[in-house]
């Protein structure tokens, strides 16, 4: 500790000891100096335990998230920013209604892909896996689909474009590339 | 502890509640302000971060908020924590209800469109049968609106349209772009003509309550503000039948409280309002408290539309960008088939469609968004609800709020007279924008559920017979006189109209008719 901090720390201790509150005993923050530390996010030190989804599913989602995000214009794609990973977080921590359209949404991908070429949905040519999304060619309409699979695959396309261009790397690509910066906002803090 | 009775208590600091603080205080009335919210420190409560930063990437925490639309993870703590604050619904009729609970309320974030209903609002049965007539016309409130939107700040355009009173305006004689007046002349020929939007251009930040209406109140010396404090039930004299109180709860302690006064005015927001008197049981012998609850159906997007001239960066300047806004146009001097009421369509240009609307993925996708950027046309359509006896809220026997308060079951739905007018609104619009020589790339029919507009109104309608309403012409209820209602419950009809400029004209009118009571002694 620097002798000025120190010293100030000193003037602020009571000089009986009195119950007080804790805040009230601590030196405010505009006593201290306050260490300018820089704090990263967990992204950007580890990666996400994948717990969610079975292996099979989660073979599909990230199969499908290279063909949704793939990397663009030097801008990280899907599976650069973790988008898979963190989807498989997002998903098993959302009502079981959000769960099980994924759920479901994957397994029919691998099925249909067993059924049509034999392998699992990770394992197919790239030819063979476009042409199993070919219910995202559908119009968009406000009701959703009621074909499970065209059900998942449209929720899965725009959560994956989200988690993909909210990452930490795509937003830093973004900025680092002198390129528009997105995904910054005001943000609310919890109301005492 | 104190023993003081104040003049007025006023319950909410919102449009409504800060109009009513304002107008009391001008004329020396005492008033004390109950806020269920905290006073916010804005500098302090908000701070830029990158969507990476956010817990859930800015998904926002599954399952939270799921009735507010509005929300995201950046927001997410702006709005009432619906678990604090639960209702209940049938799950397969879905009521949106976004709330508010800070000094200054839903003012500190409404869009600040500002327009005044006309008598064909005011007067909507003697134009198609439906329904109750208002107790006022349109000229009963005219000089109201003239007074409040010079403190707003209100922009438009002079137009002398029937259906939309122009108003004391900002005058914004901007020209539209060329998509606008493509979309303009080719809406003529269905009746529709085009404005201006008129908004509230407020001072700095706000347009708000909180830096408009409460602080010059405050400045008579007349105002005392308690924040924090959520209202259980107005309290009344046994002997008299008349209000003589408000008991609250301190948010944060849980500390029971009680203030006097000689007359409450409730301004706690449409449902909020309509909630403390189911819960003080007063004011219903109509049986009609809780009734007739209504809003404005919303479509965001029911029409998107690309303008081929804009696609591949290659607009001209001039060509887009821009909003402007359709008034009714239905029902007017024609009867449409299908339907009663109108509709009216906010129209902007320049933004660049959602990837949604796009049957492609990868790169394919990045392509056409690329080249579809700010060439769209977007529509918001608006569409007025009528006002049914079936549609209302109750105290839900079962189900209490954090601080034990009952909390309200919603039985709300859209009918077939909304369903009709949301389909002739795609329809039209969609054929409007062929006309004018854009591409329509999506129409949608299919409106939000009930709420979703936060133009909740009725529920405390006002009227002449005191068996069909709850208020008189004057915001008064008719069972208890010192009982004063003064936001969007009131309104028997709401049309296409954003309703804020309206509750406010109300409760300049109310309150300083009932500052005129006190003066003469009547209350």
């Amino acid at each position: 500790m620097k002798r000025r901090s120190f010293i100030q720390t000193l003037a602020v201790t009571p000089a009986l000891a009195v119950p007080v509150a804790a805040n009230d005993a601590a030196p405010s923050v505009t006593q201290q100096e306050s260490a300018a530390l820089e704090i990263a996010v967990a992204d950007a030190a580890a990666e996400t335990h994948q717990k969610f989804f079975t292996a099979l599913q989660f073979s599909a989602l990230k199969r499908l998230s290279g063909i949704i995000m793939p990397p663009m214009n030097g801008l990280p794609g899907a599976l650069d920013a973790g988008a898979p990973e963190f989807l498989d977080f997002l998903i098993g921590a959302s009502p079981a209604d959000r769960q099980q359209i994924y759920r479901t949404g994957l397994d029919q991908l691998n099925s249909q892909a067993r059924r049509k070429f034999g392998r699992h949905y990770a394992d197919i040519t790239n030819d063979q896996a476009v042409e199993l999304l070919a219910p995202l060619r559908k119009p968009w309409t406000y009701d959703p689909p009621g074909d499970p699979l065209e059900r998942f695959l449209r929720e899965a396309k725009a959560d994956i474009r989200t988690a993909t261009v909210n990452s930490r790397e795509y937003v830093t690509a973004e900025s680092s590339g002198g390129r528009r910066r997105g995904g910054v906002g005001q943000y609310w803090y919890p109301i005492d | 502890m104190t023993n003081i009775e104040y003049d007025v208590l006023i319950i909410g600091s919102g449009a409504s509640g800060g109009m009513a603080a304002y107008a009391l205080t001008q004329k020396g009335v005492r008033c004390l302000v109950l806020e269920a919210g905290p006073l916010i420190d804005f500098q302090r409560q908000r701070g830029l971060k990158s969507t990476y930063e956010l817990p859930y990437r800015g998904f926002g925490k599954p399952g939270r908020l799921s009735h507010v639309f509005q929300a995201n993870e950046f927001n997410a703590n702006q709005w009432v924590d619906e678990q604090q604050v639960p209702y209940t619904h049938d799950p397969k009729e879905p009521y949106n209800w976004v709330r508010v609970r800070m000094v200054g309320g839903k003012s500190l974030f409404w869009a600040r469109m500002s327009y005044r209903l006309s008598d064909y609002e005011f007067k909507a049965r003697d134009h198609d049968g439906f329904g109750e007539n208002w107790p006022i016309g349109y000229a009963d409130l005219a000089p109201y609106y003239d007074r409040i939107e010079p403190i707003f700040k209100v922009t438009g355009r002079t137009e002398g349209l029937a259906q939309l009173p122009d108003g004391v305006f900002v005058e914004d004689s901007s020209p539209y772009t060329e998509s606008l007046k493509r979309f303009g002349e080719a809406g003529k020929s269905r009746g529709m003509t085009m404005t201006r939007i008129r908004r509230a251009l407020g001072d700095g930040q706000f347009a708000s309550s909180y830096n408009l209406l409460l602080p010059a109140a405050q400045a008579t010396g007349k105002l005392t503000i308690v924040s924090n404090a959520v209202v259980r039930e107005i309290t009344t004299d046994r002997k008299t039948g008349l209000a003589n109180g408000v008991s609250f709860i301190d948010r944060q302690s849980g500390r029971e409280l009680h203030a006097r006064a000689r007359v409450v005015v409730l301004g706690a927001s449409c449902l909020e309002s309509t909630r403390i008197l189911l819960n003080s049981k007063i004011a219903n012998s109509s049986g009609v408290l809780g009734r007739y609850l209504h809003d404005q159906f919303y479509i965001s997007n029911g029409v998107i539309a690309v303008v081929p001239e804009a696609k591949d960066g290659k607009a001209p300047r001039g060509l887009m960008g821009g909003a402007g806004y359709i008034p009714r146009f239905r029902n007017l001097k024609t009867k449409e088939k299908n339907f009663i009421r109108g509709y009216a369509t906010d129209i902007y240009t320049g933004g660049t469609p959602d990837a949604k609307y796009f049957p492609a993925w990868g790169e394919d996708l990045n392509r056409m968004l690329e080249s579809h950027r700010g060439a769209a046309i977007g529509t918001t359509i608006m569409g007025e609800v009528l006002p049914r006896y079936e549609n209302h809220v109750r105290l839900d026997p079962k189900v209490r709020d954090a601080w034990g308060i009952p909390a309200l079951n919603f039985q709300c739905r859209y009918t077939d007279n909304e369903f009709n007018m949301a389909k002739d609104a795609v329809a039209t619009i969609s054929q409007v924008c062929e006309d004018a020589g854009f591409e329509v790339l999506n129409g949608n029919d299919k409106m939000f559920p009930p709420g979703y507009s936060i133009h909740e109104l009725g529920t405390c309608r006002m009227g002449e017979n005191p068996k069909t309403s709850v208020l008189n012409k004057w915001n008064q209820c008719h069972d208890v006189k010192n009982v004063f209602v003064v936001d969007g419950s009131s309104f028997v009809t709401g049309g296409t109209q954003n309703p804020t400029l309206t509750i406010m004209a109300l409760a300049m009118r109310a309150s300083e008719y009932l500052a005129e009571q006190m003066r003469k002694g009547d209350l």
